[in-house]
């Protein structure tokens, strides 16, 4: 280069750099990004703080530092429960990652027949509370199972039937990152392993492992932490067996003492933030491996391996539907397995603990408001800090504190909640025992995935449209409703149907803030199982089952039926 | 039209700059455009021209400096405020609406009523050409049909200004030949002052009343197609824009230089010392071959290295004998037929010294 021949000695650096004026839309929109970032402090925010503070205060609210912590790990029995969840949450990890990679590789890289029928069998256990596999792991091998000597004399109350339960619980998540992982990876590698004359087995350590080393590390991290803050498992089926989670719910219902149940959601937290960070970490990475002239892989058949994988995916598919068959069976039961005679006597929940159907109906209000108000706030709070122009710093906070409940365990939520909105000095105290709260923290317990979905639709679309609405003076809130939703439809239903099956099912945060007038299917499942009265608790989970089920059926008919009529724009 | 020519700029740029942090995008830029002018910007990624017109519609508001349109100042006015209508490489066609309500978009706002609606749309449509596709979706139309929608669309308030964002980038060859013809003839019709965003210098010269051709966040130059590529202000333009050939040598007097052994006549005056490093700047295509007899000034005896066919012409290399000058040029179809020009034979040409370019070398970081 040649020297500046420019040089200004005192140049007045301290001019500021000009600031446009805002606009009617501006105003509006980040108007709504500062309320969007309110409520999330609200709802959010102040109950992980209100958690935080009591784990370091006594029961009379004075400050005693780590005192709480002391006395909780003095305890043995207490500090026997985290070595208790750590390995009981390692051994499942394991054994469950490893079937669902099996599983996730016999749907992408194999052409095994029935791979639609594998895929929908799957997903099953996530329509269902995760108390249905402990309860059906009872009948099957429990003091009076059907095929107790299967176990050899071991008992299933404690980490066998908590790691059994807890697989078939957390594998359709697993299997959705790792058939995730192994779907986006690039045929040309295949060729290029083929015709340097790669064994298929050298091909798979050095391919196809490495291709999906992101996704199966993700899947470690996520399966452990939905394992170590499960509560539903361990609950119905870990008899003496103490765990992290089970400690919360004693500490805290059992025995009112707030201060080490704040301790122990403290711990759980831990696992959840690191598997919080390392996950966003894998995603980054998976997606950078796939370049934008990456071919897709098209398994081809072969008969050996077709096979071999058809045996295998059977036997984890037929576990599955053995589970759910269980419950189903034991609940059209007279009295299983001594009389058989099908009769909807479980069902009759008004005669049992636990609230009754009214538990049932509260859940559909709840899971319907929650799916309603959860998807309004969700996307349009993706669409407010996705396009806001500028106010970049307000916008980045928000956007943290939307992704903040993705390394919250249900339980410390709830936690939090009690802690936060039971103080009577709170304003806010009147929503305390309200149908209003539950739908509030289920929209908290799962809003970042749903924002994470509404994001990625929302990326997916031109960048220019509003760019082009404000230079044809429309406002921002006209092209949102006539452009950016409609074309959004699909990503907004996948939301609600979220939001909807997810409401039904949640036991963990819930459990610490419904009112007697407010019980859920999913917690009456619990109590009635707590009262003994296993069957009926076995029919309303199947109850709970069948409506997720139905919501989902009701959701595929319409993306595949009226959602393509309505959006005929997108054919050519 | 009134025919007293205006004087008066239509956009008045003073003193522009644009900081990202440390990185200078734009630097100090001044810029009149004139009323109904057609005006590109012309440069590499990253010169600054994308940056100047996010300044100029209000996206990306300038770090410090001034914008008038029309007489106002839109320096900080947020970008509904401002005039204009843009298209996008993109397009940014709403998917979900028909072409007609694409089109109507801005109108139904404005609270225009709908009978005028229709009418205004049919017009447009008219307009752009596609009087029959009311009815139908953007997917449903081909590249060069939306794009033209999207025009439409963006005329549809009459704004004062029209941006264009890389508008014919993603269209295939022969539709972007096509649409170029069809932009700035509707342009003329509407007499729309129009600024454009490209960095293919072929749209900015076929196109354009004048173009803008910037590097670094700096204007190299401004003038029409013709200066531009013709007498190209800097070294800088001079490679940008068509293909040239950089030719190293010394001044002999101020007019003219002894470029590796040939010594070269120029008609401009060059304020430089004697002996100071200069770059000869000679498009390929100037090299003339028919009529030698007529020049005086600048004749060389070559020889003709390897001829590459192109299709309407050939390039070929020719080195001067008794010199160490090489350098590349043109000849068309015919001249070779007739001139019986073929590798490897010496023939006689010259280079018109109105036709060279001197730049002193001091810019040569490029080199």
């Amino acid at each position: 280069m040649a020297t500046e021949t420019l040089i200004l000695p005192d140049h007045p650096a301290a001019v500021a750099p000009l600031r446009q004026k805002l606009g009617h839309d501006d105003w509006i929109m980040r108007g709504a990004v500062v309320a969007l970032g309110l409520w999330l402090i609200i709802t959010v925010l102040l109950p992980l703080w209100a958690l935080l503070s009591k784990s370091f205060q006594a029961a009379d609210g004075r400050f005693v530092g780590l005192a709480n912590f002391q006395a909780y790990f003095a305890s043995p029995a207490l500090a026997d429960s985290i070595w208790h969840s750590v390995w009981v949450s390692l051994l499942s990890t394991v054994i469950c990652v490893l079937l669902a990679f099996v599983y996730a590789y016999g749907l992408t890289r194999t052409c095994m027949p029935g791979r639609g029928l594998f895929r929908i069998i799957a997903q099953i256990p996530i329509l269902a509370p995760s108390l249905l596999p402990a309860i059906s792991l009872v009948y099957l091998f429990g003091n009076q199972g059907l095929v107790k000597w299967m176990l050899f004399g071991a008992s299933i109350y404690g980490p066998i039937g908590i790691v059994m339960g807890e697989v078939f619980w957390t594998f359709p998540h697993a299997l959705i990152i790792i058939t995730t992982a192994l779907a986006i990876s690039d045929a040309r590698l295949y060729e290029a392993a083929e015709a340097l004359r790669a064994s298929p087995r050298r091909t798979f350590w050095t391919v196809t492992l490495p291709g999906a080393r992101y996704g199966l590390i993700s899947a470690v991290f996520v399966v452990f932490t939905l394992v170590i803050t499960d509560f539903g498992v361990p609950k119905v089926i870990g008899g003496k067996f103490n765990v992290l989670a089970t400690d919360i719910y004693k500490q805290v219902v059992g025995q009112q003492n707030f201060q080490i149940g704040a301790v122990v959601g403290l711990l759980l937290l831990l696992p959840a933030a690191l598997a919080f960070v390392v996950d966003q970490l894998m995603q980054r990475r998976q997606l950078a491996l796939l370049s934008a002239r990456a071919v897709p892989y098209a398994p081809r058949p072969d008969a050996t391996i077709d096979r071999a994988m058809l045996a295998i995916c059977s036997l984890i598919a037929f576990a599955i539907l053995v589970i759910l068959g269980v419950s189903f069976f034991a609940s059209i039961a007279t009295f299983w397995p001594y009389n058989l005679t099908p009769s909807f006597k479980n069902f009759d929940f008004d005669m049992m603990d636990g609230g009754g159907w009214r538990s049932y109906f509260n859940s559909l209000v709840m899971a319907g408001l929650t799916a309603l108000f959860g998807t309004a706030v969700i996307f349009t709070g993706a669409y407010l800090v996705e396009k806001t122009p500028r106010f970049r710093a307000v916008r980045g906070f928000v956007q943290f504190l939307a992704l903040l409940p993705l390394a919250v365990p249900g339980l410390v939520l709830g936690l939090g909640y009690i802690f936060f909105f039971n103080n009577p000095a709170n304003p806010l105290n009147f929503i305390y025992g309200t149908m209003a709260i539950l739908v509030i923290c289920t929209i908290s317990h799962f809003y970042s995935v749903s924002h994470l979905t509404a994001v990625t639709a929302l990326k997916q679309i031109d960048q220019e449209f509003e760019t082009v609405s404000a230079s044809l003076r429309v406002p921002f809130w006209r092209t949102f409703m006539r452009v950016t939703l409609p074309v959004c439809l699909p990503a907004v239903l996948d939301i609600a149907m979220y939001l909807f099956v997810n409401a039904m099912t949640t036991v963990s945060a819930v459990v610490f803030i419904y009112a007697p007038h407010t019980t859920l299917a999913a917690i009456a499942v619990l109590n009635m199982d707590d009262a003994g009265d296993v069957a009926p608790a076995a029919a309303m989970a199947m109850v709970v089952f069948a409506t997720a089920a139905v919501t989902r059926a009701i959701y595929m008919l319409l993306t595949q039926g009226y959602l393509a009529r309505a959006q005929m724009w997108r054919k050519r | 039209m009134d025919s007293m020519p205006t004087t008066e700029p239509y956009l008045r740029i003073r003193n522009l700059s644009k900081k990202f942090g440390a990185f200078t995008a734009l630097d100090t830029v001044d810029l009149d455009i004139m009323p109904g002018e057609f005006v590109s910007f012309l440069g590499p990624s990253g010169c600054g021209k994308t940056t100047l017109l996010r300044a100029i519609s209000g996206l990306d508001v300038q770090t410090a400096g001034s914008i008038h349109q029309g007489g106002r100042d839109i320096s900080t006015l947020p970008v509904a405020k401002r005039d204009f209508g843009i298209v996008f490489q993109s397009y940014a066609l709403f998917p979900n609406l028909t072409i007609k309500d694409n089109v109507a978009y801005g109108l139904v706002s404005a609270g225009t009523p709908r009978i005028e609606i229709d009418k205004r749309v049919k017009e447009l449509l008219e307009l752009v050409g596609l009087p029959e596709q009311a009815g139908k979706y953007p997917a449903q139309l081909s590249g060069g049909q939306q794009q033209r929608v999207a025009l439409a669309r963006a005329l549809a308030l009459s704004p004062g200004l029209l941006l264009l964002d890389e508008p014919l980038s993603a269209l295939d060859a022969r539709v972007r030949a096509r649409l170029r013809g069809e932009i700035r003839d509707l342009q003329q019709r509407l007499q729309l002052t129009t600024i454009m965003v490209t960095h293919d210098q072929e749209e900015a010269l076929t196109m354009s009343d004048r173009i803008v051709v910037m590097s670094n966040g700096r204007i190299e130059q401004v003038g029409t197609p013709d200066e531009i590529y013709g007498r190209p202000a800097t070294a800088f333009v001079a490679d940008f824009v068509g293909k040239m050939n950089f030719l190293e040598g010394r001044l002999v007097t101020s007019k003219r230089a002894d470029v590796r052994g040939a010594v070269l006549d120029f008609s401009e005056e060059v304020p430089l010392a004697e002996g100071a490093a200069v770059t000869v700047c000679l498009r390929p295509e100037d090299v003339v071959v028919r009529d030698i007899g007529e020049h005086s000034h600048n004749r060389l005896s070559v020889q003709v290295g390897v001829m590459e066919f192109i299709g309407n012409h050939f390039a070929t290399t020719l080195h001067a004998s008794g010199t160490g000058l090489n350098f590349s040029a043109d000849f068309s179809i015919n001249a070779v037929r007739d001139l019986g020009i073929s590798s490897g034979a010496t023939i006689e040409v010259a280079l018109p010294p109105k036709r060279l370019r001197v730049f002193a070398q001091s810019r040569s970081a490029t080199a």
